[in-house]
């Protein structure tokens, strides 16, 4: 039981971290805003198999608000700035893509590397998805850093998010409820004041590229 | 001695089966788009019509130029020897592992790049760069998703590889063995000239990759050349349903057992291909200088399939 358990959590780890990677190959937002969503979906699957195999019948509330923020109205917001802005291609990123996806990998090493203390001591079944969650979260980071336009990188906070979000399941089998009501809020929160400034930014200077905000003397 | 048999009965199987699974896939394609489609076994009356033509050569070709197609050939065919298609403990494994396979399979590559630069022909030329980009990048990553396998098993023995898995059936879900199978799905479309990569379906002056270097060839050569290809792509397809999913192959020489064998193959065979048809039908080609995108991220896949099963061992 318990080893099928922890089968079925690595697997859906390793498949949350290849759809963050996939980000890092793609270009057009709406690419992004796919490839996020179903991270999404497959973050919700987990949820639901850690709240299936640890017996906590919270943590299926918790997949069903992941669904419905993050499968549902994220990536549909994501969708209409997209529009709005028109094409808004991620065509030169700061690192070009087959060394963002080198470095990615390498991220994922270091990722084992800083998860190996933690997982030899740990007994927990998903302790195999820990290097995995860890590894998102050091892509999402890199997505943040090395991309231009403003919108993939909000993508690139919620990737970084959807990493914590499933470290934390991961390690401890669900927070409790509140507090990941509150991380929650906060993530839209977060969502929607980067959007308003997103807007500012397209309209004082007619792009969203941020590497065109070093003239803030306007 | 049966074990001999049996090697020379997989590698004739392979031979026969090649040129139906690219006249399958081409049929299921055509399906796909609307179109009648040209029988499934219209490969085997081109191989037939190749044969019986002449060959004409370009004045300024060399020797190189007769010799790449047996060489292709060889190497592919050799190839069928090495890797378990129908039962899993072959008599030859002992002569080659996966590297052996791995660098066989690209000794044909080399010998084809060789040839489509050797007649001096603008289209040969940039065939033949093309082709070495798309190999430079598709070996490592062919050799470190298997090695991922390699690890798991203890061993680079393609037959010991299927045969822990066949032990350990839980290993078929864990992280290392899906990514080492998308890393080499990936490098299978390239290496064996399908759609993302190349379209195998047309003559595309400035696209054509592997159409480019064998321009220039006709008659029986052409046929070699063409009936190695299509013998790569078989070989791919096996390698991908044997190692990652070898249930049905047979361990005992028993007629029973090999029989089962010799129909999942087809049937996994089969699978594969309509799954490779659906991509193409789905999909465009990219833009050459993408091409490395793509296998740069079949890399990562790998290397990350490759530190999964090392350090979760």
């Amino acid at each position: 039981m318990d080893n099928l358990f922890s089968q079925l959590s690595t697997l859906g780890s390793s498949l949350i971290l290849l759809f963050g990677i996939t980000l890092l190959w793609r270009k057009s937002l709406h690419a992004y805003t796919d490839a996020f969503q179903w991270q999404s979906a497959a973050l919700t699957v987990v949820f639901v198999i850690i709240a299936y195999f640890g017996r906590d019948p919270e943590l299926y509330v918790v997949a069903v608000f992941l669904f419905i923020l993050k499968v549902l109205i994220l990536p549909r917001y994501l969708e209409r700035m997209g529009k709005r802005f028109g094409d808004q291609r991620e065509s030169q990123p700061y690192v070009n893509v087959v060394t963002s996806l080198m470095l990615s990998g390498l991220l994922v090493l270091l990722a084992y590397v800083v998860t190996r203390p933690l997982v030899l001591v740990s007994d927990l079944p998903t302790r195999g998805g820990l290097p995995l969650a860890m590894g998102l979260i050091f892509v999402g980071l890199f997505v943040v850093v090395t991309r231009k336009k403003a919108m993939t990188q909000i993508v690139g906070f919620l990737v970084m998010e959807n990493g914590i979000a499933l470290l934390a399941a991961l390690a401890t089998f669900g927070i409790p409820l509140i507090v990941e009501l509150g991380v929650f809020l906060d993530v839209l929160m977060g969502f929607l004041v980067m959007q308003v400034f997103v807007y500012h930014i397209h309209s004082t200077f007619e792009s969203i590229d941020v590497d065109q905000m070093n003239e803030l003397k306007h | 001695m049966t074990g001999y048999l049996l090697e020379f009965s997989q590698a004739l199987l392979a031979l026969l089966l090649a040129p139906g699974l690219a006249g399958f896939v081409r049929w299921v394609k055509a399906r796909l788009q609307n179109r009648r489609g040209a029988p499934i076994g219209q490969p085997y009356f081109e191989l037939a019509k190749l044969f019986n033509k002449d060959v004409v050569i370009s004045n300024n070709a060399s020797w190189l130029f007769h010799v790449a197609p047996y060489i292709v050939f060889a190497s592919v065919l050799a190839v069928t020897f090495l890797i378990p298609l129908i039962a899993a403990p072959l008599p030859f494994d002992n002569i080659g592992d996966l590297l052996v396979v791995v660098y066989l399979l690209l000794l044909g590559t080399f010998f084809l790049a060789l040839a489509g630069l050797d007649p001096g022909t603008a289209f040969g030329g940039m065939g033949a760069s093309r082709e070495m980009t798309v190999a430079a990048i598709a070996e490592p990553t062919i050799a470190l998703s298997i090695f991922s396998l390699a690890l798991g098993a203890g061993s680079t023995n393609l037959s010991h590889i299927v045969i822990a898995t066949l032990t350990k059936p839980g290993v078929a879900l864990s992280p290392g063995h899906l990514l080492a199978f998308a890393a080499l799905f990936i490098v299978s479309l390239a290496e064996t000239g399908r759609l993302p990569v190349d379209n195998p379906s047309t003559h595309l002056e400035l696209t054509m990759i592997h159409e480019a270097m064998i321009l220039e060839y006709s008659g029986r050569y052409l046929a070699l050349i063409e009936w190695a290809s299509w013998l790569k792509l078989t070989i791919f397809f096996s390698l991908l349903a044997n190692l990652f999913i070898p249930w049905g192959l047979a361990l005992t020489l028993a007629p029973a057992a090999l029989a089962i064998a010799v129909v999942t193959l087809i049937l996994k065979l089969a699978i594969l291909g309509v799954v490779v048809a659906v991509v193409e039908t789905r999909i465009a080609k990219l833009r050459l200088f993408r091409v490395p995108e793509l296998l740069g991220m079949s890399f990562v896949l790998a290397l990350l399939a490759v530190t999964s099963s090392f350090l979760l061992k």
